[in-house]
């Protein structure tokens, strides 16, 4: 476990140098231009759940995607460039240690996107003149939680792919090519449980049960998602600690 | 312990048909600067991949430290520095935040980090971004990551690989510095003969994926034929007055050359040619350079 922590800590320094972790920032910031933009013609009604709909479908829908994407790549970038595989794994290190210290920093930034991303909808709401205590709390936090955890199978996939193609711009393309899809493969009752970049779009836009397009229980949902993460997760492992450096 | 630091037995490796390398047996002591030779291609970089457990050999096993590097590959690893064909580094970091990064893995003090700065004398840019150092100040400080650990052994492809002559000299000092400074056996990759004669105590010289040397740098100085040239006023007639007498020669627009022979029989060509009227200008003995002797050893390998 402290051998883990020591990998962990030095991937984390890596990242922390590098700026890209500020991209989490980015999501929330314009999903919050939209959300102020919006204009509520009836702000009667409880609007909270609609500045959700409004600000997560583009958050959900693109960004939080290509995010997945871009740290997933991003943190396999600099083992690409020159030889970097061959003399971080010619430590004593593990490979599947080094391999899940990378997948927990993906996911560690996505989860702090999902938080801000809730920030900016109180801070809208507020700016708004919303009702502060009506906010849904719960149903927010477990929007933003059920979102986050839509993303692991998609960074499961993303890293699989980024260790194994040598390359940091090839996943990325990849991986935007398959995001612009969203719209309307989310709308899909037959694909779009099952397609990694819609999930994330699928478990936050749900408002409530009978919220319409989405008539898929939330359980078999989280099902599908929880059962592709652990593949994507274990075929990714698997290939790395075979791999040939 | 053993006494071998390095040892394998019938390693190979095969890709496809091809076998990369194939039957390497490698001995490398307590101690050794040990120099692995051969042209590019010929299956170094392999080796020392499956030597630092990075791919896996398709045969044979590997021993370091007399332990199974299969089966103990982390507690190897710990005590082994290496730098495979071109540093690596993280270039949005600066010297020191590289070291720290490695230091963190290997979990070593923090002030060891100063000490291999100052061993390649790289405390004074230790703080800037790594993407500004040149060339040799990459290489230097992949070495100062192979050493950070406080190895017992260190693996070093191909270290000098395009520098200048002098970062050349000063990666050269170093290595030569590990043994007797750090107690540290070396393994150092080269495809240039010069350049491992001037540090290695023992070489082994791959062709095509096989052994084709592998002993002291003395013993393969020993196998260097020595011959006699005979600098004369003219070379092509001086040729045939020693054929016209039953003596073997070539012969180059300033001089004679002859397989080696006793002093007596110099003697003897020496007067034989003055009778017959050629101005001897000088007599030398030549050693065949290591450089020929390495051209002649992969050679053979191709040959086969």
């Amino acid at each position: 476990m402290k051998s883990f922590m020591n990998v962990f800590h030095s991937e984390g320094m890596k990242l922390r140098k590098s700026n890209i972790w500020l991209l989490i920032f980015v999501s929330p910031l314009l999903a919050s231009l939209l959300g102020l933009l919006e204009v509520n013609r009836d702000a009667e009604l409880n609007a909270w759940p609609l500045l959700w709909t409004i600000m997560a479908s583009i958050h959900a829908l693109l960004f939080l995607p290509l995010l997945t994407g871009v740290f997933s790549a991003f943190v396999c970038r600099y083992e690409h460039n020159g030889g970097g595989w061959k003399q971080l794994l010619a430590l004593p290190v593990s490979r599947s240690g080094l391999y899940m210290a990378k997948f927990l920093h993906v996911v560690l930034l996505l989860a702090l996107a999902q938080l801000l991303f809730t920030a900016g909808i109180i801070a809208v709401g507020f700016l708004k003149g919303y009702e502060m205590n009506i906010v849904p709390w719960d149903e927010f936090a477990r929007r933003a939680c059920s979102g986050w955890f839509a993303t692991l199978p998609l960074a499961a996939l993303q890293l699989f792919v980024s260790t194994a193609w040598a390359s940091f711009a090839a996943p990325l393309a990849i991986n935007v090519m398959l995001t612009l899809p969203n719209m309307l493969v989310v709308n899909s009752e037959k694909y779009g449980p099952w397609y990694p970049w819609s999930q994330p779009a699928r478990s936050m836009l749900l408002i409530s049960d009978d919220y319409g397009a989405f008539n898929m229980p939330m359980e078999t949902l989280l099902f599908i998602i929880a059962g592709s993460f652990i593949v994507f997760l274990s075929a990714g492992l698997m290939y790395f600690s075979r791999k040939e450096i | 312990m053993s006494e071998y630091i390095i040892q394998t037995q019938g390693l190979t490796k095969q890709y496809g048909a091809r076998k990369a390398v194939n039957q390497v047996t490698l001995n490398i002591r307590r101690g050794d600067i040990y120099g692995f030779l051969g042209p590019n291609g010929a299956g170094k970089t392999t080796t020392i991949r499956m030597l630092l457990g990075l791919i896996r050999p398709s045969q044979g096993r590997i021993h370091i430290f007399g332990k199974d590097l299969h089966k103990h590959r982390m507690s190897i690893l710990k005590k082994v520095g290496s730098l495979v064909e071109y540093p690596s580094y993280y270039g949005h970091l600066t010297g020191y935040e590289n070291l720290e990064a490695i230091r963190r893995i290997l979990d070593v003090p923090k002030s060891r980090i100063d000490e291999v700065l100052s061993i390649v004398r790289l405390t004074q840019d230790a703080k800037r971004p790594v993407k500004g150092y040149s060339l040799g100040m990459k290489q230097r400080l992949g070495i100062a990551c192979a050493l950070l650990g406080q190895p017992e052994l260190l693996i070093l492809d191909e270290p000098t690989n395009g520098l200048d002559p002098s970062g050349i000299l000063e990666i050269r000092e170093l290595i030569k510095s590990m043994p007797q400074q750090h107690g540290i056996t070396v393994l150092v990759s080269s495809h240039l003969l010069s350049e491992v004669e001037q540090m290695a105590n023992r070489v082994g010289i791959i062709q095509h994926g096989e052994m084709v040397f592998q002993d002291t740098i003395d013993s393969l100085h020993n196998r260097a034929q020595h011959r006699i040239q005979i600098a004369v006023s003219n070379p092509e007639q001086a040729f045939r007055t020693l054929a016209s007498s039953g003596c073997s020669a070539e012969f180059n627009e300033e001089s004679l050359v002859l397989d080696y022979m006793p002093d007596n029989k110099v003697a003897a060509i020496v007067e034989l040619l003055v009778r017959n009227n050629h101005s001897v200008y000088r007599v030398e003995e030549k050693r065949q350079s290591l450089e020929e002797m390495f051209l002649a050893l992969t050679r053979e390998g191709s040959r086969q």
